[in-house]
């Protein structure tokens, strides 16, 4: 078998009798691409297979007696193309396979939301026969059917290239649509009863060539002449695809995938296409306000000059959610530690730690997308790709596809499940697995010994991603670091959060200047204070320990960037003790939310679409996002702000404009090396379990999050009520039963949820999704997103007699 | 029947009702090719295949010889045989009646094809329609594995051999090779993309043998007889018989096998009793609906691959529908195109709208609503059709289109002349008034809000 990165040998061909090079393999209507010549398709694909069903993209091959169709035909040496620019031919080929894919179309286009951007008509116009010879009445169906809440299928419309079911077939996986009967008959549909519950659907409508798969949100809602748009890249998790943003009149009313063979492939998920309203909701805040009597509005100035004079004498502490752009991440890095003199800021929810965490900080593109898709084996550690980082899990899937063996160490089940092997354990367990795989010497019929035999096997060719279920516990991620040196295996720490990365290259970090420099190594903090000036040299604190000081009021000001410690923290109880206690609360973000009743002031930061910036995927790859419209209101960028914040501070921050910042955040966030070494433990035995149920809860795709606001349909297409989820022996043992209701009890509180009761979660644990319409999982946790649990059936809730209603 | 007895192969015992079973099929002498067979090497059985000249009866015409020797042997995955019993070719009714008297003749064949290509794992593909057919293979095959001719040492010999029967659901396409394997692996019979061709990447991504019940049924005679008996009949490049499915306006329809090579006028004369009632032969398919319609004037070119390809049409399966002159063209191309149209597996655009659009072309032409450029329009829709769908099916529905405009382009021109259907009266031009299009569309089930 060769290797998958092998390179192939060189084809030279001539295309319209110009020569082209391509690798051996190539397809036809590739070749041509490269030269330009754009020749017609619908059903061909260039991230799906082959299948020549639609028959628009017919060639001359000089020598050949027959047309070929350039979309399943390889090219091979010295062969002489001609495409519908010089072959009579291949032309009225071409003109006659319109002609038949325009008999049954409706040609609506007028009220059609793909006419204007829709191949079938671009390609009616150019070249399609101006009248039609069919004199017989059209095919029609009942229109349209709604796939799912999101997407609907107006089946008349349809020319059955198949790329939508190719897609659910080869891409996601979600095999939800199929063609049903034959011939004319032939059509796209669904099992009766079934919903198109796949969080990839909106690709489907996207790579439809007419406009027969329409997205809800934007049925009826636009022209593409009406729309205004700017390339970007998507904010909802680390995953880094490339989006285009289009407005119309103002709003954003639809996001699509932009091709990006290093990233995205041409996918984005669900979440990230539809989730688009968060910016223009009427919650969201664009002026200053300072508390008086309740929240009044004030000029940024004002804001400013009061922060300035809480904080000269008292004590500050930041905190950030994981989603600013990698300049303003920069720039409250430099932020606390410049103007506010602290190391008490941080941006992450969990404890990470350790040299895998440096390393991350220090190094990007040490492993990406394209190391993934070549791998020969892949394991995945605490990390539920679909939920936390979808086209992670698509690029995975295209590995397994491509032959990768697949490893999965997770509680529950994950998406990979027909590509992967899983083994489900406890939260608490899962370094211990990698400790087995580590040192080598499980037997080979256990998962640890396949796993361990794969790796060795793969000579390298392999990566282990780790997850945040891994990462919160200190220091696990080392551990999964000193498997992957031991086999040569490429890594990756894949934290959810679009700005997860980003921040931590930059420095939004108790103890990590940017470039992962340690604040208590001295020669590293020099190399930051060379261009920042004297910084403080003792580490500060976590998030959680920033939250504890808060409660025991040795905090003054507290700055929460785009995250509510009530919704974010995995402990709600802290969390408002935090916010009670401590004097002043400074909230910069988009909205108040919750957080009203505690803001001491507000300042308004412009939405991600509102500005520029860069973003930095799980990869470590920085990406340009771009403004596709101005700040709303007075909103600023956040760095714009910090800026103001240091100069009221009376030491300002020096960057006047975004190419000053970047040209002063470059060279210290240039790849450097990594020198320490790692203090984990490895063969330390079977760890203790937490109880006799361990609870562990994490946020599922589609969720009660700030940036999914307003996106009914995604929540009716994909959302679900809040669940416990136990193994079939655990529920047995408590007398719980699939779709009854049971009382959750930890420490830190207690919820009555839906029962669910499924193989596909270890022994021993019990999932809680965390932020699900009705339950905010973080009351029932203490500061860990696992913890020992108590389930029991409900106390059933006294019957109502019949008729009494 | 009046041909020597040498020219019966497959056919030969078929007047002993007692070889349906397997005692009937070995007291006559069966399992002795596989007997034979086995005490070869599989290269030498191949061999002696190529030696014969026999080519496949499915419709193509591969020496099936060489086909077996392209199946590879060093893949590491295993080996299946497919034997293609979805007979669904308008017209074709050999297979059936070879199943139907003598199951055991096929499944010999089968069993050799295995072992020749080190198969050990064999399924018949029965059309679904089958019922009765496939009731008898079910009990031919349970027969065979009681006698140990299938299961784990196949005759004794330490070669094993399982039997699978799969029926289909009733499609066409599932002829097609690679559409029978999609709807034998439980996927939506269409066809599959070729290369890679079955015989590398067939079933389940195997190597795959894939041959017509006929073909495989005249396979133990050529392990009995030897090769060089089996080329001596027929013509050089044609050996060995056919089994000719007669039907239409003979006076006597049926199955005759005759060796290759023999002209229509002998078949029909000397064996179908002539046309029915005496009339006047108007036109006919040498190979099923699907090739293009012959007349008279072919009435003594001989039946082989290369003498009906040389007369504009092709072998095929060797089935011949007969009209007479109280025939109507229009109405019997309207009604094959009307099958392709039903059968199109709905895969890519020229087949799937072209045969729907020439079904509804004629439909009109027939019911006396033709237009004068509804003939350049055929002429051309058969143009834009041919050679450009993913199949061969599309390219069968061509077939009568353009012979028939070939042939009888006066009928043609007379239905839009008159008005009507010049045999049934039928038109506005007519006696009979009709309906308008949608009722010739709607008759032909292809139209209305489909759900």
């Amino acid at each position: 078998m060769s290797g998958p990165r092998t390179q192939a040998e060189p084809v030279t061909l001539t295309v319209d009798g110009s020569e082209v090079i391509v690798p051996k393999g190539t397809l036809i209507i590739r070749a041509a691409e490269n030269l330009g010549i754009e020749i017609p398709r619908f059903c061909d694909h260039p991230f799906l297979d082959p299948i020549g069903a639609c028959r628009q993209c017919y060639v001359e091959i000089e020598g050949q007696r027959k047309l070929f169709t350039s979309c399943t035909t390889e090219v091979a040496p010295g062969m002489v193309v001609r495409t519908q620019n010089t072959s009579d031919e291949a032309h009225r080929a071409q003109v006659a396979n319109l002609e038949f894919l325009l008999l049954n179309h409706p040609l609506d286009c007028p009220i059609c939301d793909r006419g204007g951007e829709c191949p079938l008509q671009d390609q009616a116009m150019s070249f399609g026969p101006g009248e039609s010879r069919y004199a017989e009445p059209k095919r029609t169906y009942e229109k349209p059917i709604a796939l799912s809440p999101l997407v609907k299928l107006d089946r008349e419309r349809c020319v059955l290239c198949a790329r939508c079911t190719r897609f659910c077939d080869e891409i996601s996986g979600d095999r939800f649509i199929e063609l049903f009967a034959r011939g004319a008959g032939e059509r796209v549909s669904i099992a009766a009863g079934e919903d198109f519950r796949s969080p990839f659907s909106g690709n489907t409508v996207q790579i439809c060539p007419v406009g027969a798969l329409t997205a809800e949100p934007y049925r009826f809602v636009a022209r593409p002449f009406d729309l205004t748009t700017a390339d970007s890249v998507c904010q909802h998790c680390s995953a880094g695809c490339n989006i285009r943003v289009d407005l119309r009149r103002g709003s954003v009313v639809r996001v699509l995938a932009r091709d990006n063979a290093d990233v995205n492939d041409a996918w984005t998920c669900d979440k990230g296409r539809f989730a688009f309203r968060h910016a223009d909701l009427p919650g969201r805040v664009t002026t200053p306000l300072i508390r008086d009597r309740g929240l009044e509005p004030a000029s940024f100035g004002e804001v400013f000059a009061d922060i300035a004079e809480w904080s000269r004498e008292g004590r500050a502490a930041f905190l950030s959610g994981g989603r600013l752009p990698d300049e303003d991440a920069y720039a409250l890095a430099k932020l606390a530690r410049v103007a506010f003199g602290t190391n008490d800021l941080d941006h992450r929810r969990t404890f990470h730690g350790g040299r895998a965490e440096q390393l991350a900080a220090a190094s990007p593109l040490d492993t990406t997308y394209r190391d993934l898709e070549r791998a020969k084996v892949i394991l995945v550690a605490g990390l539920d790709a679909e939920q936390e980082v979808p086209i992670l899990n698509l690029r995975i899937r295209k590995a397994a596809r491509r032959g990768a063996a697949v490893f999965v160490i997770h509680p529950r089940r994950t998406r990979l499940w027909d590509v992967a092997e899983h083994t489900l354990c406890l939260p608490e367990h899962q370094t211990y697995v990698l400790e087995r795989i580590h040192d080598g010497e499980a037997p080979g019929d256990a998962f640890e010994g396949r796993v361990s035999g794969a790796l060795r096997e793969a000579a390298g060719e392999a990566v282990v991603l780790v997850g945040e279920r891994l990462t919160e516990h200190p220091l696990a991620a080392d551990v999964a670091l000193r498997v992957a040196q031991r086999y040569g295996a490429h890594m990756a720490l894949v934290p959810r959060r679009s700005g997860d990365r980003g921040a931590l290259r930059a420095g939004v970090h108790p103890s990590l200047l940017p470039g992962g420099r340690r604040v208590s190594d001295q020669a590293e903090r020099a190399e930051i204070e060379g261009s920042w000036g004297s910084l403080p040299a003792e580490p500060g604190r976590s998030t959680r320990q920033i939250l504890e000081a808060c409660a025991n009021r040795e905090i003054d000001v507290l700055f929460l960037i785009g995250i509510d410690p009530l919704r974010d923290i995995p402990d709600a109880d802290l969390a408002r003790r935090a916010l009670s206690n401590t004097r002043h609360v400074v909230v910069q973000s988009l909205e108040l939310g919750s957080l009203e009743p505690f803001a001491d002031a507000f300042l308004p930061a412009a939405a991600w679409i509102e500005r520029e910036g860069h973003a930095t995927d799980w990869e470590g790859r920085a990406q340009p996002i771009h403004a596709v419209r101005g700040p709303t209101g007075v909103s600023r960028a956040d760095w714009e702000i910090f800026e103001g914040l240091a100069e009221a501070m009376g030491r300002p921050l020096g960057f006047g404009d975004l190419e000053a910042l970047r040209a002063e955040a470059a060279p210290l966030l240039e790849p450097r090396p990594v020198t320490s070494r790692s203090t984990a433990w490895t063969g330390t035995g079977r760890p203790q379990r937490l109880g006799e149920l361990t609870l562990l809860a994490y946020p599922l795709l589609v969720d009660e999050g700030r940036l999914s606001e307003g996106a009914d349909e995604l929540k009716a297409a994909l959302g679900q009520d809040p669940f416990v989820e136990l193994h079939p022996e655990d529920a047995d043992k408590r007398g719980l039963v699939d779709g009854g209701r049971a009382t959750v009890t930890t420490d830190a509180g207690e919820a009555v949820l839906d029962v669910r009761v499924t193989e596909h979660i270890a022994q021993g644990a019990a999932f809680v999704p965390f932020n699900q319409p009705g339950l905010a999982a973080n009351e029932l946790l203490s500061g860990s997103f696992t913890t020992a649990v108590r389930i029991e059936p409900a106390v059933a809730e006294p019957a109502v007699a019949e008729g009494a209603a | 029947m009046n041909e020597t007895p040498t020219t019966r192969i497959v056919t030969a015992n078929w007047d002993d009702p007692n070889v349906v079973g397997i005692d009937g099929y070995l007291a006559a002498g069966g399992y002795e090719g596989l007997r034979a067979a086995l005490a070869m090497t599989p290269d030498e059985v191949i061999d002696l295949v190529k030696t014969s000249g026999l080519r496949g009866r499915g419709g193509a015409g591969f020496p099936t010889g060489v086909k077996w020797s392209f199946v590879p042997q060093d893949t590491g995955k295993p080996t299946y045989v497919v034997a293609n019993f979805d007979e669904s070719e308008p017209g074709t009714f050999n297979n059936r009646e070879i199943i139907e008297r003598e199951p055991h003749r096929f499944l010999e064949g089968m069993a050799i094809a295995a072992y020749a290509v080190r198969s050990h794992l064999a399924f018949v593909y029965c059309r679904g329609e089958f019922l009765w057919p496939g009731e008898i293979l079910d009990a031919a095959i349970r027969e065979a594995y009681a006698k140990e001719v299938f299961g784990p040492s196949v005759l004794g010999s330490g070669f094993a051999l399982e039997v699978v029967l799969h029926r289909g659901a009733g499609a066409y396409i599932c002829g097609e090779e690679t559409a029978l394997l999609s709807s034998l692996e439980g996927y939506r019979g269409q066809p599959r993309l070729r290369p890679p061709f079955p015989a590398v990447e067939g079933l389940y991504a195997s190597p795959t043998l894939i041959n017509n019940v006929e073909t495989l049924a005249t396979v133990p005679s050529i392990l009995t007889r030897g090769p060089e008996w089996f080329a001596k009949i027929g013509t050089e490049k044609s050996p060995g018989t056919k089994i000719f499915s007669v039907s239409g306006k003979v006076e006597r329809p049926g199955n005759y096998e005759l060796p290759l090579g023999t002209p229509l006028r002998t078949l029909l004369e000397d064996h179908a009793g002539g046309v029915l009632g005496g009339r006047r032969l108007k036109a006919w398919t040498p190979g099923g609906s699907s090739t293009p319609m012959l007349t008279e004037q072919h009435l003594d070119i001989g039946l082989d691959f290369e003498s009906i390809t040389a007369a504009g049409s092709l072998l095929g399966t060797g089935a011949i529908i007969v009209m007479d002159e109280t025939d109507c063209i229009v109405e019997a191309a309207r009604r094959l195109v009307q099958f392709y149209a039903h059968e199109s597996c709905g895969k890519c655009t020229p087949c799937r709208e072209g045969t729907w659009w020439v079904s509804r072309v004629l439909g009109r032409i027939e019911q006396g609503y033709g237009r004068s450029e509804d003939l350049p329009l055929l002429d051309e829709l058969g143009e834009n059709i041919l050679y450009k769908a993913f199949c061969a099916l599309a390219d069968g529905a061509v077939s009568p289109i353009e012979s028939s405009l070939r042939y009888f382009r006066d009928e043609y021109e007379a239905h839009i002349a008159e008005r009507r259907c010049p045999f049934t009266g039928v038109g506005p031009g007519g006696e009979t008034a009709t309906g308008s299009g949608d009722a010739i569309a709607n008759d032909a089930g292809l139209t209305g809000a489909l759900t």
